[in-house]
């Protein structure tokens, strides 16, 4: 029978229940739903990184097959393969990272459509986004242009590789640009000989391919190869660091040795996840912080309203445990409830739909949200919180007596704080607001959780928005304070002087190089990071933390970013030990001063100190603002990279953004609306007797409306006041802590995000406490009163 | 002989539960004058609360005629009823139902957002005894006291009829006595009093009595001679 009781009880407070329910779905669909698809993200990297072998050490440098063999033979190494990887274009002036390769067993292919890779099978197998991009399809033909070399392949395969995940034509593009560059393998025995001869005629300076005959009589093309990878899989994780060092060792051809983890894929990618688990800890825990201040505030009120009949159950000889247990079933049912479809939508909409905006900017397979123990644990925790409340409060009105309990138990008007609103500025109020101020003090805590369910939501709303405020402001401050140029060349390797002044009298000296470097520390700790050579005058400038342009190093020291410096606790006048990567001999040198650079931490130099420090400076790159709108190609330069398709490259990653934030916002406008609403339907509940005198007093329904709506605007406007700043916090912090360690962002947000934050969640309260006021309109004062009696 | 004040005609009001029908009014006929002290007696369920809450304008008749003045409130819509509570009906209700958060002073001066026509707050107040707890919330008051503050309100808007609802039934004998005494003075000076009561005594100090008994009026007699509230065995 008391089943039946708590059905119908449900049934008659149906709306108060109902927003119970949701209010702990969306908390349990955000948690779960956030976490489902950053454990999918690691998940499904996890498979594809062991499915495919990713391979564990990656040796660069001007390589051959004794290199090979002589790694082959290092302990612990399993196996190692060659790899050729050159940066080439396609007949339409697509760039693609063309890799030949002699074997396919470390980092193998993940196979979308087409044949296993074999080295004497001809063609090409393509990038599987750039493929879909340029609808290129298996049995395709496509042209491939490199150096002198022009190669018509048959599109063999399309492909997923584990050290691909993410590639960008050049470290300033942030976004992968699918439409421009993509990445492609080929056997080493589709190289054409010709080419190899030309390079290795070059080498010794001749010309004349008799004379080359004659010089190298059993010339054969294939040990000549200039392989510059050699992709290394290790037995174990343990041994990956001993097989670094041996490699060094004993491989004077090695010019640097990358581990995978510190790839720019494997980062990027974890990065990604690392980023994510912040959101799931900031954004799931606001959501369902606030939704259960909530649920517990609305359990606690439908209890307490039902002390009499508490009292009746008593009274008619009903033990505790049972009346206990009735009560417990209200929460603990609506809980477990709410938390499955939460932990199922969370996985199915969530998950999926994240996993999928990521799976459109990562090149990974079989991309999947994954449940993880937490999400239950936290579900669990949900239904025992919600549980134990009731059990809390129906165990407090049991303490009392039957008689008692049956007794209506009136509110206490008075206190210090109340007392205070009847002096002063207090008198002057008229009655609305002094009501609605009472109103709330006397309910303080309805009022509080009123307040942090609507701050939560406005915060939310002004960090989804002011994220890409910030990130607006980061494309502006790169691409257009620091980026002073129109066109970056990037300049191909070995150039003679003579090549490369032909391209400064075409376009400008204004040149940088960036090299890969290492810091030795005090305690002899080595760590990558590289160093940007600069002598492109004003076309590539400095700012400090507050964004002011300030000038470039002077001649006798370097500048370090701001979060470097931070991070490695240097100060202005300490000294840097490093080394250039494929060069032993260690470098001392003074900061003076300090760059801030929202992309890279490194150090910055002059050409001039570069040079003093006895290195020759080879330029990588050239910037210029001759107009080269129409050019395709410039000899002696790999790629021509226009500011203005950086910028698009990086609005391209800010929609991707955009998509998931309008989800972050739709749930906290969701979870703000129902709370409102949920403690509106609170308020309205038990003012509804006053409501109710009011109206036989003679007031009209529209003044009484005013006089509800006063308070809830009053909240919501007290919410924003509160709400804004705490959105700005947030999203510096955001910024601070859960981006990658090579990025310096903070919050930066515009004055109309707080404007649209704050209209918005006006807006919404106002329009959940016009529906709610509807209900005044339909107050009947008979019954009204009579319940109150 | 002077058209009656209060007059109602074949007043019928039927309530639906489910499928049945309850007649909580049957057909009432009754008139009553300008300034006179009624009381309504009858047993639960009778219709006397029912009847109250037509004449307050806080319900409607199914059908019938109900005069207040030369105006007939039963075809009222909702926004003349709600000018007709505003101006010309006080409520005094058993458990007083005065705003908990709002002083004695500010819970009669709300009367001033309804009605142009109001008294003086401060001389209410004097005229229920109040004027020293005029700053105190209702909470620090005895259960006679926040009764005068309801009659307190109810007279504020100096009404045309004032309807009390068992307004002693929460109430001590003496307390109860002090709040008849406020009652009795207020229908001296012409407002028409109606009482509804299970207490048969106050029938002794009203000018007129109307019994009711199933939703119909079973006798309404002047009382030629009211006795004085303290010559009434409490």
């Amino acid at each position: 029978m008391l089943k039946r009781k708590m059905f119908r009880d449900i049934k008659n407070n149906l709306s108060q229940f109902i927003t119970i329910f949701l209010m702990i779905m969306i908390g349990v669909m955000a948690y779960s739903g956030i976490c489902a698809y950053m454990d999918g993200m690691k998940e499904t990297s996890d498979k594809f990184y062991s499915e495919n072998n990713l391979f564990d050490l990656n040796v660069m440098g001007l390589l051959n097959h004794d290199d090979l063999n002589n790694i082959k033979q290092i302990k612990n190494v399993k196996d190692a393969e060659l790899k050729l990887s050159v940066t080439a274009t396609t007949d339409n002036d697509k760039t693609l990272l063309l890799n030949f390769i002699e074997s396919n067993n470390i980092s193998k292919f993940y196979l979308y459509d087409g044949e296993e890779f074999d080295i004497n099978k001809s063609g090409i197998w393509l990038d599987n986004f750039y493929a879909i991009e340029h609808d290129i399809k298996v049995g395709d033909t496509i042209l491939v242009k490199y150096e002198s070399m022009e190669l018509q392949e048959k599109v063999l395969g399309l492909i997923n590789v584990p050290d691909h995940l993410y590639d960008v034509r050049d470290e300033s593009e942030l976004y992968p640009d699918r439409k421009e560059f993509g990445f492609a393998y080929m056997s080493i025995n589709e190289i054409q000989d010709n080419y190899i001869k030309s390079i290795v005629m070059k080498e010794l300076g001749v010309d004349n391919e008799q004379i080359f005959d004659a010089m190298v009589p059993n010339f054969n093309y294939k040990d000549y190869i200039p392989f510059n990878n050699i992709m290394v899989d290790v037995d174990n994780k343990i041994n990956v660091g001993n097989v670094k060092n041996s490699i060094e060792e004993k491989i004077a051809n090695a010019k640097a040795i990358i581990k995978a983890e510190d790839t720019a894929s494997f980062i990027t990618y974890q990065g990604e996840i690392d980023e994510g688990k912040t959101y799931v800890g900031v954004f799931s825990g606001i959501f369902l912080f606030i939704a259960m201040l909530s649920v517990i505030t609305t359990m606690t009120r439908v209890v307490k309203n039902e002390r009499t009949q508490i009292g009746t159950l008593k009274a008619l000889g009903f033990s505790n445990r049972k009346i206990l247990f009735h009560y417990i079933g209200y929460g603990f049912w609506i809980s477990l409830f709410a938390s499955i479809i939460g932990l199922l939508l969370g996985y199915f909409f969530i998950g999926k739909v994240f996993i999928n905006l990521e799976m459109a900017f990562f090149e990974i397979p079989n991309g999947h949200p994954a449940m993880n123990i937490s999400s239950y644990v936290v579900a669990i925790l949900v239904i025992l919180v919600v549980s134990i409340i009731t059990y809390i409060t129906g165990r407090s009105i049991l303490k009392e007596n039957p008689a008692e309990t049956l007794r209506t138990k009136i509110p206490s008007v008075n206190g210090r704080i109340i007392n205070i609103t009847k002096k002063g500025i207090f008198k002057k109020l008229n009655f609305e607001s002094i009501w609605n101020i009472r109103d709330m003090l006397r309910n303080k805590i309805r009022t509080c959780m009123g307040i942090a369910g609507v701050v939560g939501c406005c915060m939310l709303i002004v960090c989804a928005l002011g994220m890409l405020d910030s990130m607006n402001f980061f494309v502006k401050l790169q691409f257009e304070t620091l980026y002073n140029f129109d066109y970056k060349l990037n300049i191909k390797e070995n150039l003679s002087d003579a090549e490369l002044n032909e391209l400064y009298e075409q376009y400008g000296k204004f040149t940088s190089l960036s090299l890969g470097i290492e810091i030795k520390d005090k305690d002899n700790i080595k760590e990558s990071n590289n160093i940007f050579i600069t002598d492109a005058d004003n076309y590539i400038r400095f700012v400090d933390r507050q964004n002011n342009i300030i000038a470039k190093p002077s001649d006798d020291g370097i500048f370090v970013t701001y979060k470097l410096s931070e991070t490695k606790g240097y100060k202005l006048g300490d000294e840097i030990t490093w080394h250039i990567y494929g060069d032993d001999k260690y470098y001392t040198s003074k900061i003076i001063g300090f760059n801030k650079d929202p992309q890279n931490q490194n150090i910055t130099m002059t050409k001039k100190y570069f040079e003093s420090l006895g290195l020759e400076y080879k330029p990588d790159s050239l910037y210029t603002n001759v107009d080269l709108k129409n050019v395709k190609e410039i000899k002696n330069i790999e790629t021509i990279q226009d500011i203005n398709s950086l910028k698009e490259g990086m609005q391209g990653m800010l929609s991707m953004m955009k998509e998931m934030l309008i989800l972050i916002i739709s749930i906290a406008i969701l979870l703000g609306g129902i709370i409102i609403y949920n403690l509106g339907i609170l308020s309205y509940t038990e003012k509804q007797y006053q409501f109710a005198t009011l109206k036989v007093l003679g007031f009209e329904d529209k003044k009484i409306k005013n006089i509800f709506i006063k308070q809830n605007n009053f909240i919501a406007i007290i919410s924003i006041i509160i709400g804004l700043p705490l959105g700005y916090y947030l999203t510096d912090w955001l910024f601070k802590t859960a981006i990658e360690e090579h990025y310096d962002f903070g919050a930066s947000i515009t004055l109309k995000t707080y404007i649209i934050s704050a209209i918005g969640t006006f807006i919404v309260s106002y329009i959940v406490s016009n529906f709610l006021a509807r209900k005044i309109k339909n107050i009947d004062m008979v019954t009204s009163l009579k319940g109150n009696e | 002989m002077n058209k009656s004040f209060i007059e109602l005609k074949n007043v019928k009001k039927t309530y639906k539960i489910g499928d049945q029908k309850f007649n909580a009014l049957d057909g009432i006929n009754l008139e009553i004058n300008m300034g006179e002290f009624v009381v309504i007696l009858g047993p639960s369920g009778a219709g006397k609360s029912t009847l109250l809450n037509l004449l307050g304008g806080m319900d409607k008749a199914t059908s019938g005629d109900i005069y207040i003045g030369e105006n007939n409130i039963a075809k009222y819509n909702d926004r003349q009823l709600t000018r007709y509570r505003a101006n010309d009906v006080g409520f005094i209700f058993q458990f007083y139902n005065i705003m908990p958060t709002l002083t004695v002073l500010e819970n009669i001066n709300l009367i001033k957002d309804v009605t142009n026509t109001s008294l003086d707050s401060n001389e209410v107040l004097k005229s229920v005894g109040l004027l020293k707890h005029a700053d105190k919330f209702p909470g620090e008051l005895s259960g006679g006291e926040q009764q005068r503050v309801s009659i307190a309100r109810a007279i504020m808007k100096n009404p045309k009829v004032l309807l009390c609802d068992e307004p002693t039934g929460a109430l001590d004998s003496k307390t109860g006595v002090d709040v008849l005494k406020l009652l009795k003075k207020q229908s001296d000076s012409d407002t028409t009093v109606i009482i509804v009561t299970h207490n048969s005594l106050i029938s002794e100090i009203a000018d007129r009595v109307i019994r009711i008994k199933n939703g119909k009026v079973e006798s309404n007699e002047k009382n030629i001679h009211p006795k004085n509230i303290d010559e009434v065995k409490w």
